[in-house]
């Protein structure tokens, strides 16, 4: 087997819920990633889920998602050793990531210049909700306030009701996703150049890549967008109900495309009550489609039909019939979706205190010669300190002595 | 060596057969960092973005979309009739002094143009070819089609977020094409680079359009696979802090974020709303009981935002420490937003037809690095003449023979 595309890359992950999934990227693809964690452990321990529902530094599910593939240690580095042991490490890594306060990492001697200065390839990502200066560089945030600042969060949600956020803590996630790919440009740069740099990653700034055409259409157009207006954009494209759930139809509504065309054939063979409507020649007409008039009409015809039939038979049909349907899945369908089946998306996930078989999400990517691949479990909480901190040579009975007190664990 | 302010991608050619969304948005990334990255679009079968808004003054035309330029800054645009039996000639030579090719047709497509990966492979041996299908390459749903919109459904994002007991709302756009796809793409890209760099290998990237928006929601999985609970839409209710919501301000749609996530957040908030003596019920003393209270608490908090200017009380909230953010629509972040400002994140560029228009930046500085898109969205066809004479160096009369037979439509 090749070689794995980052083997050789040592990376120090010193970030929480905004960074680790960005370490966790370096990880599945070979590099040797070292979580550095306070002796007390990063905070996403005490982040739920929790095994059986039970909080404890090595239940927090969210913490054993994001850490795969990595090794951990913990150090205080609040401690003058544990600076100095920081800078020994990061004298032989190639990239640091981390998502500290501004100027929290060159208040402990432990900033990019400080960490250059014994070696000069090293990259620093900083992973912050605003970014390294500026009005707000101080500014405390959650995912919440990044959604909100970054404007996602205003176009999400029902008109008539106030925002509401993306599940999952997708404005943490985009800060770490663009982090790792700056993270990544910036290691190619130092390989080729022999230098490295700071690169500066703002979760705010990362949001706004979110807004699909809304920055646009304000700057062209001068209107803002809003919250959607309802189930349909236009008669026929949208979410509706059925059977078991939802679906999302993209018939597009308009007249002349293949989709609605084929799709309005589909509910005649079927037999759906009340068709022969939908075949008038208003229906041409997209101006028409917008109108609260067609949607309810459209709503009233094929809900009572949607009912009938379930998410995955409405998919295979409509698939069949090259309509652009889709099933609104939720996380049960998708463990059992024949597709990621076949892909083998969904790996074995491995814990210490889970006895029964579970199962996580797997490659976001299949690539031919160095695959994707999980390389072990999230660490315990100091699990590989002795063996790290050995690798720079520091004896076994030097790191009891940093233990007892206190600076490592 | 002395490293200069080289982009990290440049002396990279890019052949992107990318089009719409997620493809568009990965080759952006490429392109804004140094690569030289050559659309390849026909009037046949125009890339759609090209016919969706918002476009300059309103008005529609095919190089007039904010929602195009977008994501097609600092690359250059040619057209090709990819269906003409010519026009591998063409595309060949484009291809031979290619590093990457990418795509992100149905599964199959690229290999009825005669540019599936084994034939590529034969025209440029160490090719990294990512292709971005939505449904990977093979099995037994790999012909399902769909868009954005289709992608946002099957994956879960779409059920998971929005008010419990209503039809699910997304986050309001086709999430997965704008982050969880580009960046996942640009990340394996990079990676195949570093291996190719090591190796001189190339390979294939068999990107599932489904995959990335999986592996962010890991968590939420394991709390199916460990624990058997399903989650479900929970609005902006958070797993364990209170008060943690959007709630109302003064003006039409104007509301703000305010998450508390302890004591010490508490009292801060407390002393910004002037100590109302509802706040001393013990009953509020620690964060499980405010939890268990969350629904009056944000009645009570609701009823004190209303009447106040959001981007105020968010600065006075956050000069005591509350994490705290404005909900800020696309006149905000694009207009008003002063960190977004600081920071450089919109950037005007000058383009023939649209003029001076707004460009979203990367999200991420680099020290020593500049970051910023340099080149306008080409227009349709733009630079044709050029790339065909100066890169793959016909002569002025084969040109003039494509063009004759329709090769360059």
């Amino acid at each position: 087997m090749a070689a794995a595309a980052l083997e050789g890359l040592r990376i120090l992950d010193l970030s929480g819920a905004m960074g680790n999934y960005a370490g966790k990227m370096f990880g599945d693809m070979g590099a040797d990633v070292i979580l550095v964690e306070p002796p007390g452990g990063s905070e996403l321990r005490r982040e739920p889920p929790f095994i059986g529902d039970v909080a404890g530094p090595e239940r927090s599910l969210s913490f054993a998602y994001q850490n795969t593939s990595k090794r951990g240690i913990c150090l205080d580095l609040d401690t003058a050793s544990g600076q100095h042991i920081l800078r020994e490490i990061a004298a032989t890594a190639d990239l640091v990531i981390e998502s500290f306060p501004p100027g929290w990492m060159a208040a402990r001697g432990i900033g990019h210049a400080a960490l250059a200065a014994r070696r000069p390839s090293i990259v620093t990502t900083s992973i912050t909700p605003f970014g390294q200066d500026g009005p707000y560089a101080q500014f405390a945030a959650t995912d919440l306030v990044g959604l909100a600042l970054g404007g996602l969060l205003y176009i999400g949600g029902y008109r008539d009701a106030a925002p509401t956020q993306a599940h999952g803590d997708q404005a943490f996630k985009c800060a770490a996703m663009y982090g790792a790919v700056a993270a990544m440009l910036a290691v190619t740069e130092a390989e080729l150049s022999g230098e490295g740099q700071h690169v500066d990653v703002a979760m705010q700034e990362c949001v706004t890549l979110a807004l699909e055409n809304s920055a646009q259409g304000y700057d062209l157009e001068g209107a803002v967008r809003l919250r959607p207006p309802g189930d349909q954009r236009f008669a026929g494209y949208g979410l509706f109900p059925c059977k078991d759930g939802y679906i999302y139809l993209g018939s597009r509504g308009i007249g002349t495309s293949p989709a609605w065309a084929r799709t309005l054939q589909w509910l005649k063979d079927d037999g759906m009550e009340g068709v022969q409507r939908l075949f008038r020649p208003e229906w041409s007409d997209t101006a028409w489609l917008k109108t609260v008039e067609a949607r309810d009409t459209f709503a009233d015809l094929f809900i009572p039909w949607a009912m009938r039939h379930t998410k995955a038979w409405l998919y295979e049909e409509g698939q069949k019939r090259l309509i652009p349907l889709a099933p609104v899945s939720t996380p049960a369908d998708l463990l059992d979706n024949p597709q990621l089946a076949a892909r083998g998306h969904f790996v074995p996930f491995v814990h210490p205190l889970v006895a029964t078989a579970a199962r996580m999400p797997g490659a976001p990517y299949v690539l031919s010669r160095t695959p994707w691949r999980t390389q072990r479990r999230a660490p315990l909480l100091g699990e590989h300190t002795a063996e790290v901190l050995a690798e720079i040579g520091i004896t076994k009975e030097d790191v009891a002595r940093l233990c007892a007190a206190g600076i490592a664990a | 060596m002395s490293a200069g302010k080289k982009l990290p991608l440049e002396g990279l050619r890019v052949a992107d057969f990318c089009w719409i969304g997620a493809g568009s948005y990965t080759t952006k990334v490429l392109g804004d960092m140094g690569a030289d990255v050559i659309k390849i679009e026909s009037s046949a079968r125009l890339d759609s973005l090209r016919l969706a808004g918002p476009y300059t003054d309103g008005k529609a035309g095919v190089n007039r979309s904010g929602y195009f330029a977008d994501r097609n800054s600092s690359k250059r645009g040619i057209t090709v009739d990819m269906k003409h039996p010519r026009a591998l000639e063409v595309i060949g030579r484009l291809v031979a002094q290619s590093d990457i090719v990418a795509n992100n047709f149905a599964a199959g497509v690229m290999d009825k143009f005669g540019l599936g990966y084994e034939d590529v492979r034969r025209m440029r041996p160490d090719v990294i070819y990512l292709a971005m299908s939505m449904q990977g390459a093979e099995g037994p749903q790999r012909d399902f089609r769909g868009t954005g919109s289709s992608i946002a459904a099957l994956t879960g994002i779409q059920d998971l977020s929005g008010l419990p007991g209503r039809i699910p709302a997304g986050t309001g756009t086709n999430y997965p094409d704008h982050l969880p796809n580009p960046t996942h793409a640009a990340f394996a890209v990079l990676a195949a680079l570093r291996h190719r760099r090591r190796t001189g290998e190339g390979q294939y990237i068999d990107f599932a359009q489904t995959e990335p928006m999986l592996a962010l929601l890991g968590p939420t999985f394991l709390d199916l696979t460990v624990n058997g609970r399903l989650q479900q839409r929970r609005g902006n209710v958070h797993p364990w802090a209170a008060p943690h919501g959007v709630y109302p301000c003064a003006g039409e749609d104007r509301w703000i974020a305010i998450t508390v996530m302890d004591d010490a957040q508490w009292a801060a908030l407390v002393r910004v709303m002037g100590s109302p003596e509802w706040t001393t019920d013990e009953k509020l003393a620690t964060m499980p009981e405010r939890y268990r209270a969350r629904e009056e608490l944000d009645r009570r908090l609701a009823a004190w935002t209303a009447t106040q200017d959001a981007q105020a009380l968010m600065r006075a909230l956050q000069a005591e420490g509350v994490p705290a953010g404005a909900v800020q629509d696309a006149r905000d972040v694009t207009r008003d937003d002063p960190q977004l400002r600081h920071r450089g994140h919109w950037v005007r560029l000058p383009h023939a037809e649209m003029g001076e228009t707004i460009y979203n930046n990367l999200p991420f500085r680099f020290a020593r690095t500049p970051v910023a898109p340099h080149r306008p969205a080409p227009l349709l066809g733009e630079h044709t003449r050029e790339v065909l004479a100066d890169m793959l160096g016909f002569s002025e009369s084969e040109v003039a023979g494509f063009e004759a037979e329709g090769v360059l439509k």
